[in-house]
């Protein structure tokens, strides 16, 4: 007996998540991932770690991709913040990679989020992988929720 | 009646006569080719074609194409790569390969796909140093056709390594224990031997085997931003493909008393370097010509230090097979300063002109001009015309009064942008801002395209003009992927990037960087190093603690205003569609058969809020990709990933009818194309093989084939 209220108290818990999720859109780069504050360390990480070769503006260079605009958002669209925190940190900077620390690289996406006309918001970029890849890169901005 | 040690001599002498006559022969027995279903070269065969005559797959069945291995480089290095250029061979059955940031080699199944072996070659700080770093463009094969098969390639840190093909053990009777050392007999100035651990050197290339001889090739740092003039030497260097034992070399910046010498005015040779030979060099073997396409002087932007044409830069140059001396040359760029290297193979073709049978080597490029030779004599099919062109105003800087222009055929990209014809004209305002972008930028003239091509490089200023506006150069064209052709018809096959705007300043670099008194760069922007693709990423960078290459002083990057940005308009391309294209160019008549956009409409213009509702025709992608010629089909995958309609994110690999351009199939892939496809046959089934890479994905080939109508398992991973 107790056994199966206890199986019916998960299953109804199981059921309730299943319907949030159904309910709650996934995470994305348009509801305000960061801060200004954090755009302005990452600003100074990137131009420290990542300018002399993605350029000033981010415009990339003759062997550099860009890191604003049309080929950024493309290339970077429907895959997760998580993945490109993870691309940084495993080969970014080219000479050195791994030598941002884990918050310097949160910052810059930040600034680079920031820089491609992804929202602000209240609540900092947290150093978290695991939340960092629920939050979806969308390059364009999704219909509005009814 | 003959004595016993008569008997013993003539039979020695006849043996050593059979023995003599295989080896002069070069390899005997069943040559790999493409004619058995292989690709036993980086472009199909010693011409440059990338044609196999194998037909399985074609118009009717390719959107049917599943993958049937695939294979990631990951573990290949101490890190993953991000842009896996190679270019399989397939001989016997299995592909031979490099990958990763160690440049390792790799033999796998050709059906399966499974691991056969695998060769790696630590080279600690020199791999660090390596000008030419990433996991390069694959490897060259040889075979004496009676068992001794070899697999050969050249290491990041510039060494010419000879493996069993069966094993991948080093040939020990090759060079020292399998090894030779590229850097030995390397010079710099007027002769003095580079570092063999710091000098600048390497190769990216396959190097190209014919008969029993190895030809390499060289490549330098990229020149844009370069700390000395007088750096390493370009030099084309022959190679007993048995032993390692020199050959011969070839000087591609000549010395005193060998033709083109004079063409370096003041003794310039001696105190200049680079020009060198990076891409693919093809070779005619009836003729016993090798056709090499050698690079820019140092450097790309700036030739003040080297008066003169300076041959043999950006010259497509024929030597002899057996000894290296130079036949016949030809200059397509006099005094480089816009960086054309020649990018690419040559491409070997016999066709009819004008009724007649000729030999011609046809040379696509980064203008996208298609220059014609008769690849015995040099003769241009059609008159090349030297063409007058404007001077520039950089102090030191000499200009060559003409450029030699080609007749026929018409150009099949952009070798300069006719203005404002052909500016973004989405909209009326979008176009009224790409006008006025455009007065940031020198251009103009009685000079053909708006004086776009062959505009020299200005001193810009962030408070004036930005650069002088070019567009078939740098990045613009056919780059290293090349193009490819049908020997049976004569047509050539050729991608282009027709959006590769290039304003090209040059400015005082930082006190202290270089012997130069200008560098790519604008007045008042931050200096930029510019550094070849992958710098840094060798597998040993951070192991060894090898310093940045080159890194550039920390004061200049504080100072200066960001650069104005004039070179686009709302996030989009300056030049109007198409941005890429794939063209026939039939070279018995010099005329363009066909050309067709080419790559998915890129998403911020589909997706671009001010074009919501307007339909625009497709728009084809900038970069530069490899093709592949089958009997019936011209396949290439598309540079960028897009995410459509019809699509998940990917890129698409596409095949387009031979005879029309119309797109006939598509296939999805997980990343856009980073080296060029290529295509055999094992066990009656073909395949297809691409190295795909970028953004997030790391280097991976993946082999496609059709489902087996045999079976109904599956069994595709």
């Amino acid at each position: 007996m107790r056994f199966a209220a206890t199986f019916i108290a998960i299953a109804i818990a199981w059921l309730n998540l299943a319907a949030q999720s159904a309910e709650t859109p996934a995470p994305s780069v348009w509801a305000g991932v960061y801060t200004a504050a954090q755009v302005a360390r990452g600003d100074v990480a990137y131009r420290q770690e990542c300018a002399n070769c993605h350029g000033t503006t981010l415009e990339g260079g003759d062997m550099t991709p860009a890191l604003v605009g049309g080929g950024f958002t493309s290339n970077w669209n429907d895959l997760t913040v998580g993945d490109l925190f993870e691309r940084i940190r495993v080969t970014m900077p080219l000479d050195r990679p791994g030598k941002l620390t884990r918050q310097q690289n949160v910052d810059v996406i930040a600034f680079l989020l920031n820089a491609n006309g992804w929202p602000e918001g209240k609540t900092e970029l947290a150093v978290d992988l695991g939340t960092l890849k629920q939050i979806k890169i969308q390059s364009t901005r999704p219909a509005a929720q009814p | 009646m003959w004595q016993p040690m008569q008997r013993l001599v003539i039979t020695s002498m006849v043996l050593g006569a059979a023995w003599f006559s295989i080896d002069t022969a070069g390899q005997s027995g069943p040559a790999p080719s493409t004619r058995n279903g292989e690709w036993p070269y980086y472009t199909a065969d010693l011409r440059g074609t990338k044609y196999s005559p194998l037909d399985q797959i074609d118009a009717g069945n390719f959107n049917n194409l599943e993958v049937a291995w695939r294979f990631k480089t990951d573990n290949l290095g101490t890190r993953p790569e991000f842009k896996l250029e190679g270019t399989p061979l397939m001989v016997g059955g299995v592909l031979y390969t490099t990958g990763g940031t160690r440049r390792s080699v790799v033999a796998l199944d050709a059906k399966s796909g499974e691991l056969l072996w695998t060769h790696r070659y630590p080279e600690g700080t020199r791999g660090a140093n390596a000008p030419r770093q990433l996991s390069g463009r694959g490897v060259s094969y040889w075979t004496d056709g009676r068992g001794d098969d070899r697999v050969l390639y050249v290491t990041p840190g510039y060494r010419l390594i000879a493996l069993n093909a069966k094993t991948g053990a080093l040939v020990t009777s090759f060079g020292k224990g399998g090894v030779v050392d590229l850097k030995v007999g390397v010079v710099y100035g007027n002769g003095q031997q580079i570092d063999l651990v710091k000098g600048e050197i390497g190769l990216h290339s396959t190097p190209t085997v014919v008969k029993d001889t190895i030809i390499v090739g060289s490549s330098m740092k990229e020149g844009m931003t370069i700390e000395t003039h007088n750096n390493t030497k370009g030099l084309v260097r022959a190679f007993d493909v048995r032993t390692g034992k020199l050959q011969w070399t070839f000087n591609t910046i000549p010395r005193p008393g060998e033709v083109g010498n004079d063409t370096w005015l003041n003794g310039s040779w001696a105190v200049n370097g680079n020009t060198g030979v990076w891409t693919q060099i093809t070779v005619d073997e009836e003729l016993g010509l090798v056709y090499l396409p050698v690079e820019s002087p140092s450097s790309d932007y700036y030739g003040a230090k080297r008066p003169g044409n300076n041959l043999f830069g950006e010259s497509l140059v024929a030597v002899d097979l057996k000894t290296g001396q130079r036949k016949w040359h030809f200059q397509l760029v006099h005094h480089p300063i816009w960086d054309h290297d020649i990018s690419s193979a040559p491409i070997l073709l016999d066709a009819t002109i004008d009724g007649k049978p000729r030999k011609l080597v046809a040379q696509p490029s980064k203008q996208s001009f298609l220059y014609v030779f008769d690849r015995v004599t040099g003769v241009p099919i059609w008159p090349i015309v030297e063409t007058p062109v404007p001077p520039g105003d950089v102090p030191g800087e000499w200009y060559a009064p003409t450029q030699p222009i080609p007749s026929k055929p018409p150009a099949y990209g952009r070798p300069g942008l006719r203005i404002p014809d052909e500016l973004i004209d989405f909209t009326p305002e979008m176009r009224a801002r790409a006008v006025e972008n455009m007065t940031h930028y020198k251009w103009g003239g009685n000079f053909p395209y708006s004086g776009t091509l062959y505009n020299p490089p200005i001193v810009g200023n962030v408070k004036g003009l930005l650069g002088a506006l070019n567009i078939g150069n740098a990045s613009g064209g056919t780059n290293w992927p090349g193009a490819g052709a049908d020997p049976e018809t004569g047509i050539v096959y050729a991608q282009a990037n027709l959006s590769a705007f290039t304003p090209e300043s040059v400015a005082p670099p930082p006190p202290g960087f270089s012997d130069m008194e200008y560098q790519a760069g604008v007045v008042g922007q931050p200096f930029r190093l510019r550094v070849a693709a992958g710098t840094g990423t060798y597998a040993d960078v951070q192991r060894q603690g090898a310093a940045a290459p080159a890194e550039a002083p920390a004061a200049p990057r504080a100072g200066g205003a960001p650069a104005p940005v004039y070179n686009a308009v709302e996030g989009l391309s300056m030049v109007k569609p198409p941005y890429g294209v794939l063209s026939a160019i039939d070279v018995n008549r010099g005329e363009l058969k066909w050309q067709v956009p080419h790559g998915d409409t890129p998403d911020v213009v589909r997706n671009h809020p001010r074009l919501k509702g307007m339909t625009i025709p497709k728009t084809g992608q900038g970069g530069s990709v490899g093709v592949l010629v089958t009997k019936t089909l011209v396949i290439a995958a598309d540079p960028l990933v897009t995410t459509t309609p019809e699509h998940p994110r990917g890129a698409m690999m596409r095949a387009y009818d031979k005879q029309s351009g119309k797109e006939v199939g598509a296939v999805w892939m997980p990343a856009p194309v980073s080296g060029s496809p290529m295509t055999y046959r094992v066990d009656g089934r073909q395949y297809i093989v691409i190295a795909v890479s970028g953004g997030n994905y790391s280097g991976e080939y993946i082999a496609f084939s059709l489902p087996d109508t045999a079976s109904d398992t599956g069994g595709s991973r």
